[in-house]
């Protein structure tokens, strides 16, 4: 037997207010689970004066979760997350490198890939000098350099912390 | 005296008089029999009608194929699976009164529940291995069935259900991984999360949606704890729910044919008996041991029982008793486990030190394994998402219909093979890597976290 039009609409009403529904349930939890900050902690961090950062040394940034590092004379500011999988990658004084324990990414002093599982080098943030004050913005991070990019490597300085340097 | 007689006076049968006791008159109250319908007669009809008039028995089928009460059947893991899950649910509402997800206090809870909370430590134990065991049962739950051909029709959809049980399990795991708010939970969740930002197009935003933030914390601990005791316990109630009504409906014991086919036998009856055994003369009397349900039911429902020879037992107690064991066992080893091994609890979360080894989960090490020689998308993201995939479709995939493991080589010897090299890959991400993802010997240092 044929649908009544009036049935048919009926029908259709129901289902367009089911997924209206839906979407105003996804909507909302989308909504509630959205994070309300951006991806980094996004302020402009004073880290010191210039010559505090000598040539081949890495200084940890607490506020900031990141190391500022001069590579020849150039300063980085590189985040502390590996892009591997998020660990945070230590400074390993030993081989002059930052080596990750969790699956063993190695980077050189400018955030390098080296070696490891790491997809490319460590992220970066903007740095700026006012004077002689290093300004890092956190507010951007800056995806870090492809695999093939070593520009600033060197050997290692020593043996590695974990045993691949 | 009849069978309604009996039972109307609280009689068994065989006995004439009425017991006067406190019992008896309790049992015979109106009150009593408001609750409990049926007196507990310890005949076939009594037995039956105690199934119809339990809300907890009517889960089971009144009665069952003799089959059914082997081990071997199905050795139980669906059904230890299922007490596992009890177990955790009991554990975890003690669990909650003590502990605030936030991660100023929720290290705390876990060391308070340790010197403050009688019997804490060991309720978090039992806690912790029900976790473990249940993970592990639902995956040899998951092989028992692939190698016994059980997820050929009609139980393709069912099969669906049961790989979304499991991963409902591991999601169970996984957030629950992070409550103590330990360097280990912290940072197996920070790998387990970091996975999520290489699928393609989406990943960053899912991440942001899953931790809530630029790194693992308080949103983390948040809506991992909403999710853990909210959401997946709802959504396994339900599919569990849906699963176990469905091994109902497409037949609870199905038997091998001899093209090795299951059978949907309960449904049918070889014509040649059928004209020989009328039904209502094979079995005329109530208490020869068939009872019938009368109901409103499909003409194919397995439910229409017409078989000439009866080979069923009652439910009760025959399969019940041996659930009980079975229950009584897994609640014991899951106690001698809690008692014999505390759950690890590592220093308070830093996300400025990374321990070393920082290892996942041991249902996670295999693909952690994995992604130290693979590029993530590949190992974290395609790899585990083709083999659920491929889980899911299985059913519909294989269209062999046999179910002897001898007559579909192909699909058997493919499964056994990713099987093996997920067991390798897991041992080796358990128990031979060491601090930088290095080599170790196992037996000369341990890494081994559970």
């Amino acid at each position: 037997m044929e649908e009544t039009p009036r049935r048919k609409f009926l029908r259709d009403g129901w289902k367009l207010g089911g997924a209206l529904l839906v979407g105003a349930a996804a909507y909302t939890g989308y909504e509630a689970l959205r994070p309300l900050t951006a991806g980094s902690s996004g302020a402009k961090i004073n880290v010191g004066s210039v010559s505090s950062f000598a040539p081949g040394t890495s200084t940890y940034v607490p506020a900031g979760r990141m190391y500022v590092v001069n590579a020849d004379n150039y300063l980085f500011a590189l985040s502390q997350k590996c892009p591997h999988l998020g660990c945070h990658v230590p400074f390993c004084d030993s081989s002059g490198r930052f080596e990750c324990p969790c699956h063993g990414s190695i980077y050189d002093l400018a955030g390098e890939y080296i070696t490891g599982p790491a997809p490319r080098g460590m992220d970066r943030y903007h740095v700026a000098i006012a004077g002689d004050t290093v300004v890092v913005d956190t507010a951007v991070e800056i995806t870090g350099p492809p695999r093939g990019a070593k520009r600033f490597l060197t050997p290692p300085k020593g043996p590695g912390c974990i045993g691949k340097a | 005296m009849t069978d309604v007689d009996l039972e109307r006076d609280g009689l068994e049968p065989g006995r004439t008089s009425v017991d006067h006791g406190i019992t008896a008159r309790v049992k015979r109250s109106a009150a009593y029999r408001s609750i409990f319908r049926h007196a507990q007669l310890d005949t076939p009809r009594g037995r039956a009608l105690q199934s119809f008039s339990n809300f907890f028995l009517h889960l089971y089928p009144v009665k069952i194929p003799k089959r059914v009460l082997r081990n071997r059947y199905s050795y139980r893991l669906g059904f230890i699976a299922a007490v596992l899950f009890g177990i955790l649910l009991a554990t975890g509402v003690y669990l909650m009164f003590v502990y605030t997800p936030s991660v100023n206090s929720a290290y705390g809870d876990m060391q308070k529940l340790k010197t403050g909370v009688g019997f804490g430590q060991l309720i978090r134990n039992i806690h912790r291995w029900a976790a473990h065991l249940m993970v592990l049962v639902v995956l040899l739950h998951l092989l028992r069935v692939f190698y016994a051909g059980a997820y050929k029709r009609p139980r393709e959809f069912n099969w669906v259900i049961g790989v979304t049980l499991l991963l409902i399990t591991l999601g169970f795991s996984f957030t629950g991984y992070l409550l103590p708010w330990d360097q280990l939970s912290y940072w197996a969740v920070t790998v387990g999360t970091g996975l999520v930002h290489y699928i393609p197009l989406v990943g960053g935003k899912t991440q942001d949606l899953l931790i809530g933030g630029p790194q693992v914390g308080q949103n983390t601990l948040t809506r991992f704890y909403a999710l853990h005791v909210a959401v997946l316990p709802a959504l396994l109630v339900l599919m569990l729910a849906v699963h176990i009504w469905r091994v109902r409906k497409d037949g609870f014991a199905v038997q091998r044919t001899s093209v090795g086919a299951f059978a949907e036998e309960a449904t049918e009856r070889p014509a040649a008996a059928a004209a020989a055994t009328p039904m209502a003369e094979a079995q005329p009397d109530l208490y020869g041991g068939r009872v019938r349900l009368l109901g409103v039911v499909d003409r194919e429902s397995i439910t229409e029982e017409e078989r000439p020879v009866d080979d069923t037992v009652f439910t009760w107690p025959h399969l019940l008793v041996r659930h009980v064991v079975v229950a009584l066992g897994t609640a014991a080893v899951v106690l001698g486990l809690a008692v014999a091994f505390s759950a690890p609890l590592r220093g308070l979360a830093n996300p400025n030190v990374t321990p070393e080894p920082a290892k996942a989960p041991w249902y996670f090490a295999g693909l952690q394994e994995l992604l130290s020689h693979f590029d993530p998308l590949i190992a974290g993201i395609l790899i585990p998402a083709g083999a659920v995939l491929v889980l899911l479709l299985l059913p519909y995939i294989d269209r062999n219909p046999d179910t002897r493991a001898s007559h579909r080589k192909v699909a058997v010897l493919l499964f056994s093979t990713l099987l093996a090299i997920a067991v390798v890959l897991t041992v080796v991400g358990v128990f031979f890597r060491g601090p930088g993802w290095q080599f170790i010997a196992p037996w000369t240092h341990s890494y081994i976290e559970f």
